[in-house]
């Protein structure tokens, strides 16, 4: 077992930037659960922490092979944040496809009148009867950015134990364990769906912070004691 | 990911006796196994995991209870959080405990557990009366279910043992994600409004055997043979509860039928 | 980069687009994940059917414990038995495919027993013929997903640090997700409420009114698969067949040790073509759909 110094506490503040990264990334993924599988909300059909466990796991992968190659932690977080930006962008491209062509539906927000980014307008192209459907601009680039922010905030995470201990099963396993408790909280707080940044759920972010902050903080206390073993 | 159930689900069984039996439970299989395993050269690997069986009974019953008030996610969440938070837990208790590693890991994993429900409440602002007691128990539930498996397949509760025949070789995954899935799966599968506890429970049993035979398979790679037993053990176990199941589905279903067209509406 | 990795990583891509593919007829024989809410309520408003109500959790964790069993059970006959590798993977996804019939087999008797009062039968010849059909299916993703992460453990020249089965839990937590977000809106949306018209979504007034009689007789589960077999499973496929390509891709026409910063750069430009890529698709749509005649508030279309 290893003590605490000063550079177990640089490791455990790592830890909790990654943990709240995370918990924020959560809230940037579009994701409409249940209704948007029917068409019937705008977003992923999906529930939130399937998807940021599927994205910013997806980045966990890219950030290990990285890690095996290099000990530069910018190059690994933005590693771990491309892999998880492709796999949710390739995610809800292909969604719009089954949107666009399987479902004969154009994509359309219902939390807003005109798209923030392209400026056009989404209440006439939304189903009656239901509260938006497919995934628009705005919440595509929305979910790139949750995908950043997980992929990086996983990747974090996982330099810091590797660092510590220099074993990368158990530094894997922690790292998934890790996300998955702050995805949780998160996913807590938005109650399962959100549109994205421009949804006004987003603006409960700051309650999360308070409750992924201390949940790192204890976890990365125990995680950094750990070492990698015989 | 459904139609929640309807109202507060009914309990038969006290919370606070599954809470012993699954705490008490788990740890007196993973010493058992312990102390017993040098001695039989680790046939006696099989009683850390089948001391598992009530530690998730206790998970599933906490899961009930929790998700019976509609948190607005799934169920899935809370099996995965469960076990996210049992890992670290269990792990930290172990490298620092020594002989009393598996003690120390499940009294913090269960004290985490109830930290986590703690601000739950108060900072995501849930107020589910239950919420502190639920994920308390889930932390105990995914500590011990992650250590008495591990056991089994490592024959051990040391940790450099644990390091070598589970983590390195990423059994680990296998025990992480059974154990999630054996947790979850039986509210899970229960789900609506008729549905009774002790099907769930009995449910909740078949799975946990369904998650040994799983260890067992990946403790023949490291201790050999004696693992065998464990999977022969957990397979009777899994007939005979899967019977019981089917028993209870057969008294609470509307009907169980070879084969027919559409029942008529009820409406 | 050689020749041997970029044959390799074609052989992932290809098993990738197949898993996922797979994953998502499983899915939709087996009725699992988010369209299942909609089975669930069919009974409770007055439309009891016969269709299979597979309720396990969600596809992520399903997937990752069917992906990670048959990576544990391979490896133990690999590392231990030595065992050939293809052999070995194929008797663990076969595992993984027993594990996969008891879970689904108890989730369909639970669930219905649970709506005993809106009288929903538990069919047992239901319980006979699809139970089969999603063991292969299932046997399939397991088999290909097993495969990838030997590969990536085991074959490429630059090996991954995880081991075996934590890849293959990982990228099943991932084709989970994938197939949740991706086909299952083509059996959610398109399949499952066939009788209403095409190109608009589920109207709230029409929740749980599912289809129950078939093209012929009383629908089934496996007419479901028919259906989306010929979009949605596929679509699923190119979703995880792009992002297992892509994502090795980059690690190995770059080398990560001398080139890193080329591989993260590859992977931005990527991302902004996605992006651009999807803007000009949402453009086309509404241009070809216009809005919807319904509406009646004062926004220019």
């Amino acid at each position: 077992m290893t003590g605490i110094d000063a550079t177990s506490v640089m490791y455990i503040i790592e830890i909790i930037i990654g943990g709240l990264l995370v918990a924020i990334g959560v809230h940037f993924v579009p994701v409409g659960g249940a209704p948007a599988a029917m068409a019937q909300a705008t977003g992923v059909g999906t529930g939130t922490v399937q998807l940021a466990a599927g994205s910013g796991l997806t980045g966990l992968l890219a950030a290990g092979l990285m890690m095996k190659m290099t000990d530069n932690i910018i190059l690994i977080v933005a590693s771990g944040a491309v892999g998880a930006m492709i796999m949710i962008d390739a995610t809800m491209l292909v969604g719009n496809w089954v949107y666009i062509f399987g479902v004969g539906t154009p994509p359309a927000s219902a939390k807003v009148n005109y798209d923030p980014i392209t400026k056009l307008p989404q209440p006439p192209y939304m189903a009656p009867g239901t509260v938006g459907q497919g995934i628009p601009t705005v919440c595509y680039v929305s979910g790139t950015i949750g995908g950043l922010l997980g992929g990086a905030g996983g990747s974090l995470i996982y330099f810091a134990l590797l660092s510590i201990n220099g074993n990368p099963g158990l530094s894997g396993i922690f790292a998934i364990g890790i996300f998955l408790v702050n995805a949780v909280l998160a996913s807590w707080n938005i109650q399962g769906t959100i549109e994205g940044f421009h949804d006004t759920k987003f603006k409960r972010w700051p309650r999360v912070v308070q409750a992924a902050l201390l949940a790192s903080a204890i976890i990365g206390v125990m995680a950094v004691m750990i070492t990698g073993g015989a | 990911m459904s139609a929640a159930a309807g109202g507060g689900a009914l309990s038969k069984v006290e919370p606070m006796k599954l809470r012993i039996y699954g705490v008490v439970g788990g740890l007196v299989g993973i010493y058992l196994a312990t102390f017993l395993g040098p001695m039989t050269g680790n046939w006696t690997s099989f009683i850390a995991a089948l001391g598992v069986i009530p530690a998730v009974v206790l998970g599933a019953n906490s899961v009930r209870r929790v998700c019976s008030y509609g948190i607005g996610t799934g169920v899935p969440s809370i099996g995965m959080l469960a076990l996210g938070m049992g890992i670290v837990a269990a792990m930290f208790g172990l490298a620092i405990g020594g002989v009393i590693g598996p003690i120390l890991g499940t009294a913090i994993a269960m004290g985490f557990g109830y930290l986590i429900g703690l601000i739950t409440n108060k900072a995501i602002k849930f107020n589910i009366p239950v919420m502190e007691e639920g994920t308390m128990d889930l932390g105990g539930a995914g500590a011990i279910t992650l250590l008495g498996l591990s056991v089994a397949i490592s024959g051990s509760a040391d940790y450099a043992a644990i390091q070598m025949s589970v983590i390195a070789t990423g059994y680990i995954a296998v025990v992480f994600i059974a154990g999630s899935l054996a947790i979850l799966h039986p509210f899970n599968a229960n789900l609506g409004p008729d549905e009774t506890q002790d099907r769930t429970l009995t449910h909740a049993i078949s799975t946990a055997a369904l998650a040994v035979v799983a260890t067992g398979i990946c403790g023949i790679g490291t201790i050999g043979l004696p693992s065998a037993l464990t999977v022969i053990v957990g397979f009777l176990v899994w007939i005979v509860y899967f019977k019981k199941f089917f028993q209870l589905v057969k008294r609470d279903a509307a009907g169980v039928v070879g084969t027919g067209l559409l029942p008529p509406s009820a409406q | 980069m050689d020749a041997f990795s970029m044959g390799l990583l074609a052989a992932m891509g290809a098993l990738a687009t197949v898993a996922g593919a797979s994953e998502d007829i499983e899915s939709d024989v087996g009725s699992q994940s988010n369209p299942n809410s909609q089975v669930q309520l069919a009974a409770q408003v007055g439309f009891p059917h016969r269709i299979y109500n597979k309720a396990i959790s969600g596809e992520p964790p399903s997937n990752a414990l069917w992906c990670a069993v048959a990576a544990g059970t391979a490896m133990v006959l690999i590392e231990k038995f030595a065992m050939p590798a293809l052999l070995s993977i194929a008797l663990g996804a076969a595992v993984a495919a027993l594990f996969n019939g008891v879970f689904s087999t108890t989730a369909y008797m639970g669930r219905n027993a649970s709506q005993a009062r809106f009288n929903q039968y538990v069919f047992l010849d239901v319980l006979r013929t699809h139970t089969t059909t999603i063991m292969a299916h299932a046997w399939i993703t397991a088999f290909c997903i097993t495969c990838i992460s030997y590969i990536m453990a085991y074959v490429l020249p630059m090996t991954h640090p995880f081991p075996m089965p934590l890849i293959a839990m990982i990228w099943g937590l991932a084709v989970g997700a994938i197939g949740s977000s991706t086909g299952d809106v083509h059996y959610g949306a398109e399949r499952e409420f066939q009788n209403t018209a095409f190109g608009a979504g589920l109207n709230t007034m029409d929740s749980g009114h599912i289809v129950r009689e078939a093209e012929a007789g009383v629908r089934s589960s496996i007419d479901n698969a028919w259906f989306c077999a010929k979009f949605g499973g596929p679509a699923t496929g190119m979703a995880f067949g792009l992002t297992v390509f892509l994502d090795n891709w980059r690690a190995t026409i770059f080398d990560p040790a001398t080139q890193g910063v080329l591989v993260v750069a590859t992977g931005i430009v990527i991302v902004i073509i996605l992006n651009i890529y999807n803007k000009m698709l949402e453009n086309y749509a509404r241009k070809k759909y216009g809005p919807y005649p319904e509406y009646k508030g004062d926004i220019e279309a």
